[in-house]
């Protein structure tokens, strides 16, 4: 009995010392994290519908001299060097993007990209002089190419190599690193242990809208669908701690081999300590 | 002839099974908190092998080091993800356990005579331990790695006349960078170790000689201790076996399911020298002595003094608490000093982690205060203690 009292006051000292160290600390520190807003209704109201074939002429006239749709056979008339040259940055290829981004954020992307991103230095050109209908067409257009079911790591080939590479997963980044540091100020970080190292909360929000958990980034508000940011969260996640099943499969095993061993010796030791008082 | 007569005859073995083992008698009164030195054994002998393991992969090059352990440990190497979550798991649990045997000595009065070279060489062993935890902690070569070691190197700093070039000759650099990598390497993977295994035979041969302290504070002579005693082996032993058992299971448990207070996340981003995270802070075990050094916050020397004396003034023990009565279960008033102190040292390990701005800094010059005011009462309490028992003795 006594040592069972010394080891609740043991235990209630840890626990005390934990709850402080972690749970505490790191809500003083950090603060609670913002919900993500999928909706994007800090952007102006866009009326959508239009029709795929007059946004299939559309977009070959005014976006395919910088992107390509391949999907739909569509070569960029820029090759990645004169992109470099004049953006810092490689454009994407638009097959999927009606599928990743969510298309009222994507109307006023292409109106103004740099107010849509809330990043000021935006690479692409606001593309102002287009219609609402025709933007409606467009985006109907993208819509009709785009691939129905996405996997997060298709989602990260989209949304992020541009910028970011994934070194433990041999993705490449797309553009050059001294353009990039032109173009962002810096060399954006690798994201082969983002999962590992930022909690499911805060990379959840901060791609919806990176400004604010970091105001002043250079990131651009990407205005990913919320499907589209689970999954490629989860990818990160994954691909950042690969041996979290067989950690756990492994870890109940050997809990219930110690358990074993806690019944053995606890016998032993009644049957040695019997005779002594 | 057998086998152990062929030994016995060239290495005394019977005898010296007798004299460490089953005629080397522990007290009767004595509860669980005396299983902790067989269980940080137990621990450094975990921590040596997964670090033998982790030694195999490793790469202690600026360049190589984040990705040798990141990638090739934790992702390509079969298993080798549980070597690295069991000795960093257990780097932060040596010191739980060398807490609670430490505060479990001091409780019981364990350090006084005739048992203070076994305190003497038990605080050594902390601070070879703390060495070890913290040149381990920079190999990773992660954010946090990085700017704690160059935070704590730049304490040294402020040491006069030598400072500035001290801090230099322990970096090999003007800051943190590869020589203070490899420099850290060679000490915690040979230096350390082999101090650590030196110390902990030193330790454990001392307590041979004086034995092992009771709850009661009682001293056992030698006439009495088989009588008063339990031989080590097999009785102590069987019960240990136990204990170790159950820590074990709870140790593991956190390895597999709950090792997140071990292996900060941020760690998990490489070190990158021109961007200083918001927070800095060292790993849980020297947060209490990382808020004495910010407690003083209107003064860093004042600080880095206190700093210096936290880490050490429990070495002197021994000379500080001089009163005749051993344990503190008979000691009321030692009792109250000693609970006041444990509280103090959670609330600045608590501390030591949060920012150390407004309420916080006063919070923690009152906390670094009562911390020096434990050391400094003890002696007060000898006194009257003292005086106490002569009054009794004379009624």
């Amino acid at each position: 009995m006594k040592e069972l009292k010394i080891l609740a006051i043991l235990a209630i000292i840890v626990i005390i010392t934990y709850l402080g160290i972690e749970p505490y600390a790191k809500h003083v520190m950090h603060g609670t994290i913002p919900p993500p807003d999928f909706s994007y209704l800090d952007l102006p109201k866009f009326k959508l519908a239009g029709d795929p074939s007059k946004g299939r002429e559309l977009f070959k006239v005014n976006c395919a001299s910088c992107h390509s749709l391949k999907a739909d056979g569509i070569e960029a008339g820029m090759d990645k060097k004169t992109a470099e040259l004049s953006f810092h940055v490689v454009p994407p290829d638009l097959s999927n993007i009606a599928a990743i981004v969510e298309e009222h954020f994507l109307a006023n992307f292409i109106r103004d990209p740099q107010n849509a991103t809330k990043n000021p230095k935006f690479a692409m050109p606001p593309m102002g002089y287009l219609t609402n209908d025709q933007i409606g067409d467009i985006i109907a257009y993208l819509k009709s190419t785009a691939k129905k079911e996405l996997t997060g790591k298709e989602i990260l080939h989209d949304a992020c190599t541009r910028c970011h590479s994934v070194k433990y997963q041999k993705i490449p980044v797309l553009t050059s690193p001294e353009h990039l540091k032109t173009y962002l100020g810096k060399i954006p970080p690798d994201l082969s242990l983002m999962g590992r190292a930022k909690e499911h909360e805060y990379l959840i929000t901060f791609i919806n809208n990176p400004q604010v958990l970091l105001p002043g980034t250079t990131m651009p508000r990407l205005g990913l669908t919320q499907e589209a940011t689970e999954k490629v969260v989860a990818y990160l996640e994954q691909i950042a701690d690969p041996h979290k099943e067989e950690r756990e499969k492994i870890g109940m095993w050997v809990l219930i081999y110690m358990l074993i061993g806690v019944f053995l010796t606890y016998a032993w030791k009644k049957k040695i300590w019997k005779n002594i008082h | 002839m057998r086998f152990i007569d062929w030994l016995d005859e060239r290495l005394a073995i019977r005898q010296l099974i007798k004299v460490m083992m089953t005629e080397y008698y522990v007290p009767k009164n004595i509860n669980f908190l005396w299983s902790f030195g067989v269980l940080i054994v137990l621990m450094l002998v975990i921590l040596i092998i997964s670090g033998v393991f982790l030694l195999m992969y490793y790469k202690p090059d600026a360049n190589l080091a984040f990705d040798s352990v990141n990638k090739t440990i934790m992702m390509d190497v079969a298993y080798g993800w549980i070597f690295r979550h069991v000795h960093a798991v257990g780097a932060s649990i040596m010191f739980l356990l060398l807490y609670v045997h430490m505060a479990r000595g001091i409780y019981y009065g364990s350090f006084k005579p005739p048992r203070e070279l076994v305190w003497l060489t038990g605080y050594v062993l902390f601070v070879l331990m703390s060495a070890t935890a913290f040149t381990g902690y920079l190999l990773p070569w992660g954010q946090m790695s990085y700017w704690a070691a160059q935070t704590i190197t730049t304490l040294f700093e402020k040491i006069p006349f030598i400072g500035p070039d001290l801090v230099i000759w322990i970096r090999g650099h003007f800051i943190v960078e590869d020589p203070t990598l490899t420099r850290f390497f060679a000490l915690h993977v040979v230096f350390l170790p082999l101090l650590l295994i030196i110390v902990t035979a030193v330790h454990l041969y001392a307590v041979r000689i004086v034995g092992s302290n009771n709850e009661d504070g009682e001293p056992i002579p030698k006439e009495e201790k088989k009588k008063k005693g339990i031989p080590f082996w097999p009785v102590f032993m069987s019960k240990e076996f136990f204990v170790m058992a159950v820590f074990l299971t709870f140790f593991f448990f956190l390895v597999f399911f709950h090792y997140e207070f071990a292996m900060d996340p941020i760690n998990f981003i490489p070190a990158d020298k021109l961007q200083t995270p918001p927070h800095i802070y060292p790993e849980w075990y020297f947060l209490a002595y990382y808020e004495v050094l910010r407690g003083f916050f209107f003064s860093q020397n004042l600080g880095l003094i206190a700093f210096v004396l936290s880490m050490f003034i429990a070495m002197f023990l021994p000379w500080l608490d001089r009163s005749p009565i051993v344990s503190g279960k008979h000691r009321p008033l030692f009792q109250i000093a000693f609970w006041i102190f444990v509280f103090d040292f959670v609330f600045l390990t608590i501390l030591g982690k949060l920012p150390p701005t407004g309420l916080y800094a006063w919070l923690g010059l009152i906390g670094s205060i009562i911390f020096f005011a434990f050391f400094f009462s003890l002696p007060i309490i000898s006194r009257i203690e003292r005086k106490q028992l002569e009054n009794g003795g004379k009624k």
